[in-house]
């Protein structure tokens, strides 16, 4: 054969390096692959583990900041009611104040008017009473017979001259 | 500044320098003055030609006249298994999480083959992974072996050292074809006749493959050997020709190895049908 090339000795080779890599897949190849393997799916699980931690961690962050939305606004909303109850309670009780007081005042105004009225009333009757006093006072004084003589007199020439008493007493009123 | 530098260097170390440098000269002149023919027993000439061919020193093993190179993948195999059942019962076990350098540098050696492997198959991964670990595993230290030296008697009573395995066209024609029928294999249980067929237009693939591992490690090998023959090359030359010719050859023929087996494992394997539905629609 050119370059001596020998078939028995090819084979030989072949079959060296078949035997090596058939150890060295099983001896060395495969082990360390498993290994290799092993690991990573150490660490990938790892990671997962990792990441689902980080994801309820996240979850409950959120629950978290919910909850704490929740009583903040629970807390703003009792805030509120108070107000508005604190509020209502000031107003009715301003209500009853004034309906109170404008209640005393209407009594009160109520029984000045009826102490006016009563007073006026009384009062008129006492200046009635008064006048008709007065008049009685003022008859029984004025009418002596000379004065009734000379008022009869008097009223009898005014009807000869022609002249109305009521005329006459008229023009003496105004 | 120099003068300073001189003045502070102690007077034993300047004595130790010039004795040094005395015996180095000395040496050297002698060598020179006995001559410089070692006594090969090979003209340069037929020490490149067996280089090529493995015709003069050849070993008996087993009842059979073997290359030295097939010694060398022996030796190769023997010490890698024995490496790998080592870290397998030995150190596999104490594997932390956290590797340290040991662990670390068996997960890289794994998880780079694997990743190119994905890289270049996404289908039907697991077995060209495996198979890609192994051959530049065995590539990468079987041209590394190189370096050791170690020396086995030839037929005709002389000490060889022993190749890369590699070197040698046979070992080379071994890895080649055997990938190729790797890959036709696979080509065949995924895709059938249309997988074979796929596989079988790359034919050029294994002679490629067989002959580029071939040429760059025998390239390597005659100029080391070129370099070991003459004695006055022999002196701080070898340490860089050795690391460019086997350190070099050694990551750059895994590497290209590997990425061509796996990306031609990948293409065979690839579902066919996919791509038919695809284009008719």
């Amino acid at each position: 054969m050119p370059l001596n090339i020998d078939f028995v000795q090819i084979l030989l080779h072949m079959l060296n390096f078949v035997i090596l890599a058939g150890g060295l897949t099983l001896l060395l190849y495969k082990p360390v692959c498993k290994f290799l393997d092993e690991r990573q799916n150490h660490f990938d699980a790892l990671a997962r583990e990792n990441e689902e931690k980080a994801r309820e961690n996240e979850a409950l962050k959120a629950e978290y900041e919910e909850k704490l939305a929740n009583a903040e606004q629970e807390s703003a909303a009792l805030k509120q009611k108070a107000e508005t109850e604190a509020a209502e309670t000031a107003r009715s009780a301003l209500d009853s104040a004034r309906e109170k007081a404008s209640a005393i005042i209407a009594a009160a105004e109520k029984e000045a008017e009826e102490r006016k009225e009563h007073i006026m009333e009384s009062a008129q009757t006492e200046i009635g009473e008064l006048v008709v006093e007065a008049a009685q006072k003022l008859v029984n004084e004025t009418a002596t017979p000379e004065r009734s003589i000379a008022l009869y007199d008097e009223f009898i020439r005014e009807l000869e001259a022609g002249k109305g008493p009521t005329a006459k007493r008229n023009g003496k009123k105004s | 500044m120099k003068e300073k530098k001189k003045n502070r260097m102690p007077a034993g170390m300047r004595r130790f320098l010039y004795v040094w440098i005395a015996l180095i000269a000395l040496l050297v002149a002698a060598i020179l003055f006995l001559g410089l023919s070692p006594g090969h027993s090979e003209s340069i000439k037929e020490v490149m030609k067996d280089g090529v061919l493995h015709n003069e020193n050849r070993v008996r093993v087993f009842g059979l006249t073997v290359n030295p190179a097939l010694i060398s993948a022996w030796v190769v195999s023997g010490i890698l298994l024995i490496g790998a059942a080592i870290i397998r019962f030995a150190a596999l076990p104490h594997f932390r999480q956290t590797p340290g350098r040991l662990q670390g540098a068996v997960e890289k050696l794994v998880e780079f083959f694997r990743d190119m492997a994905r890289g270049n198959s996404p289908h039907r991964t697991d077995f060209v992974a495996a198979y890609i670990f192994s051959a530049g595993v065995y590539v990468f230290f079987s041209t590394l072996f190189e370096l050791f030296g170690l020396q086995v008697v030839s037929t005709k009573g002389v000490s060889v050292a022993l190749p890369a395995p590699i070197a040698d066209i046979n070992a080379a024609i071994a890895m080649g074809f055997l990938s190729y029928g790797i890959i036709l294999a696979a080509g065949i249980k995924n895709n059938g006749l249309k997988g074979a067929l796929g596989v079988l237009k790359d034919f050029s693939l294994p002679i490629s493959m067989s002959f580029r591992l071939f040429g760059a490690l025998l390239s390597g090998l005659l100029v080391t050997e070129l370099v070991y023959y003459y004695v006055t090359l022999s002196f701080v030359l070898p340490v860089v020709v050795g690391i460019m010719f086997t350190l070099l050859h050694a990551l750059i023929q895994t590497y290209v190895l590997t990425t061509l087996v796996s990306v031609f494992y990948g293409e065979a394997v690839e579902p066919k049908g996919k791509k038919k539905k695809e284009n008719q629609e």
